[in-house]
């Protein structure tokens, strides 16, 4: 029976009722019936583009068989490791730990129906047509139908992704955004996709067989430690390496047609910008001849990826955010340059000053004044149009919102011993794990509280599950 | 009125983000939109979603202001039908559920 989650059908309908119930308002207000595609699009693709909905495209599966054989000589490392094998599942499969395979004659074999297994590091596995894979790291085995296509066994092999949390919780999720990337850069689906080796040889495995194989996916966790110890490296990688960006343009295709509009002013951004949103940070800086409303656009997705992004526990590459960031800035500064180059420049007498505002935007005026903030590009057009007095209101405005700004933060040295309370306030705040419900009812008895919570949502390391009821205990 | 409780939830989050983003669209009717979305949403999770979960864990903090509670709980184990997720910490916002009525704050 396959596994169904409820969640991305919910959010589906929840969309589409939003959308409808608002059309009539959008209407009214005069705004055209593009604008509401358009904020259709953007939710799905933000929704997409998050975790929660990784089992978008979850597939049923056949059952494979294979061999775990492992090797006398990890023993103690299988006992001594904290994972152990779990099939989540309805099904009332049996749970190997890894001591009970280390005791068994090294050896188990059994069927995976549907479920990822979690192996541990140091494991060898062999698959029913006798490839042998060692494991280094701790992996998540998935399986796949026997299907030709490529598609869906990537397709299954991401869902699976989704998953691990469950078993490991210290393995990250899969972003999404930095799998887009691979697509494009072979240096990045090297680091990705070492895991890979082994899914290259099952891909092999399936050419041969025409049944159902096995993948052995490892977590994108350890892709570091993996690109270090790959043992087997096959000439044909890349192909199915670039089996993940195959996966992803179902889900990458509505950014791109989005994104593609925006920019087929510069001819040199779409190519990369296919699959790779985050790449354009680079190159946005380049683009100042852009129109102010496609920066605009184009800087808020880019803060919207860079949101989204923030809000994942991943792993991305350091230097993605900080080069985003960086050209984020430097965007702002030629945003306004060029809003300022596209105004009308009034060189009127010195002392007309309501002029001035009229020319500046809104935006800069608004700065000067109240956040005292000057940008550069600001600083040299005022200085174009020779107006001292807006300079010197924008720096007397700038000294005079200093003093207000400086925030003194004075920790009272004296009963700072009394203090138990371990700083639990920015804990509360800095969790990912998330449940948002209404209470039937509350209840405590002593230290025991009892839960009992409906309809709720919850997010879990970015995942998000729904509940009617939710009962619950917990000692205080 | 529903609980605006659920805007801090991926869904509600991403369409707040694409109302930001979209110029277009004024504050006032992007609160409608929201509006919209809490009425949509509470509905949905109310008549749509039918599944149950049993979760055990510690309690490490409670908090009970303006009828919401808020809890941390450390070690938790979420189990349903079928699966089970554990996390070592997790934050429940819950509202009052007896009347889903006139409660407007978060």
């Amino acid at each position: 029976m396959a596994f169904v989650n409820p969640v991305p059908k919910l959010y589906r309908s929840v969309i589409e009722d939003v959308i409808e119930g608002v059309r009539d308002l959008f209407a009214e207000e005069g705004i055209e019936e593009q604008v509401l595609k358009d904020l259709k699009q953007l939710w799905e693709t933000k929704v997409l583009q998050s975790k929660a909905t990784e089992d978008f495209f979850r597939n049923s599966v056949h059952s494979p068989v294979f061999t775990l054989q492992l090797p006398n000589s990890l023993h103690q490392t299988l006992q001594s490791s904290t994972a152990s094998l779990v099939i989540p599942a309805g099904r009332p499969l049996p749970s190997f730990t890894t001591a009970e395979l280390g005791t068994s004659s090294s050896s188990a074999s059994f069927t995976l129906s549907g479920y990822p297994i979690h192996v541990p590091a140091g494991v060898t596995l062999q698959t029913a047509s006798g490839h042998l894979y060692k494991v280094n790291v701790p992996i998540m085995v998935t399986q796949t139908s026997g299907r030709a296509s490529i598609l869906h066994p990537i397709q299954q092999v991401f869902q699976q992704l989704g998953q691990p949390p469950i078993i490991q919780t210290s393995v990250p999720q899969l972003n999404p955004c930095s799998l887009h990337a691979t697509t494009e850069k072979s240096q990045r689906i090297e680091t990705v996709l070492q895991q890979p080796t082994i899914l290259h040889s099952g891909t092999v495995d399936r050419k041969h067989l025409e049944n159902a194989t096995s993948d052995i996916l490892a977590p994108p966790a350890n892709e570091r430690e993996i690109m270090s110890e790959a043992l087997l490296s096959q000439p044909e990688s890349s192909q199915y390496i670039s089996l993940p960006g195959v996966v992803f343009p179902p889900q990458v295709s509505q950014t791109d047609s989005q994104v593609e509009p925006v920019l087929s002013v510069s001819g040199s951004m779409t190519q990369n910008l296919n699959g790779r949103p985050f790449s354009t940070s680079q190159q946005g800086a380049q683009h100042r001849h852009m129109s102010d409303t496609q920066l605009h656009v184009l800087k808020n997705r880019m803060f919207g990826c860079d949101s989204i992004k923030q809000q994942r526990n991943t792993e991305e590459p350091s230097n993605l955010p900080v080069s985003e960031k960086d050209s984020n800035s430097q965007m702002d500064l030629s945003i306004q340059v060029t809003d300022d180059i596209n105004e009308i420049i009034q060189i009127d007498g010195t002392g007309d000053a309501s002029s001035n505002d009229e020319i500046g935007s809104t935006r800069d005026v608004d700065e000067n004044e109240f956040l005292g903030i000057i940008d550069a590009g600001d600083l040299k057009v005022l200085e174009e149009e020779a107006d001292s007095i807006s300079n010197e209101d924008s720096t007397a405005n700038s000294s005079d919102n200093e003093d207000p700004q400086i925030d003194i933060v004075e920790e009272d040295p004296l009963n700072s011993g009394d203090d138990v309370s371990e700083q639990d306030v920015p804990d509360l705040f800095d969790t990912d794990n998330v449940i948002v419900c209404q209470y039937d009812k509350i209840h405590r008895s002593k230290n025991k509280w009892k839960f009992y919570l409906k309809d709720g949502v919850m997010c879990f390391g970015g995942r998000d599950y729904v509940f009617a009821k939710a009962i619950g205990d917990a000692e205080w | 009125m529903a609980y605006q409780l659920y805007r801090n939830t991926t869904l509600g989050n991403s369409l707040q983000e694409s109302l930001d983003e979209l110029i277009q669209i004024t504050p006032q009717l992007a609160l409608q939109v929201l509006l919209q979305f809490d009425k949509a949403i509470n509905s949905a999770l109310a008549q749509r979603v039918r599944n149950r979960v049993n979760f055990r864990g510690s309690l490490n903090t409670y908090r009970f202001c303006d009828n919401v509670w808020t809890f941390v709980l450390n070690d938790v184990e979420f189990r349903e039908v079928t699966e089970l997720i554990k996390v070592d910490k997790v934050k429940i916002v819950a509202c009052d559920g007896k009347n889903t009525g006139s409660n407007t704050t978060e």
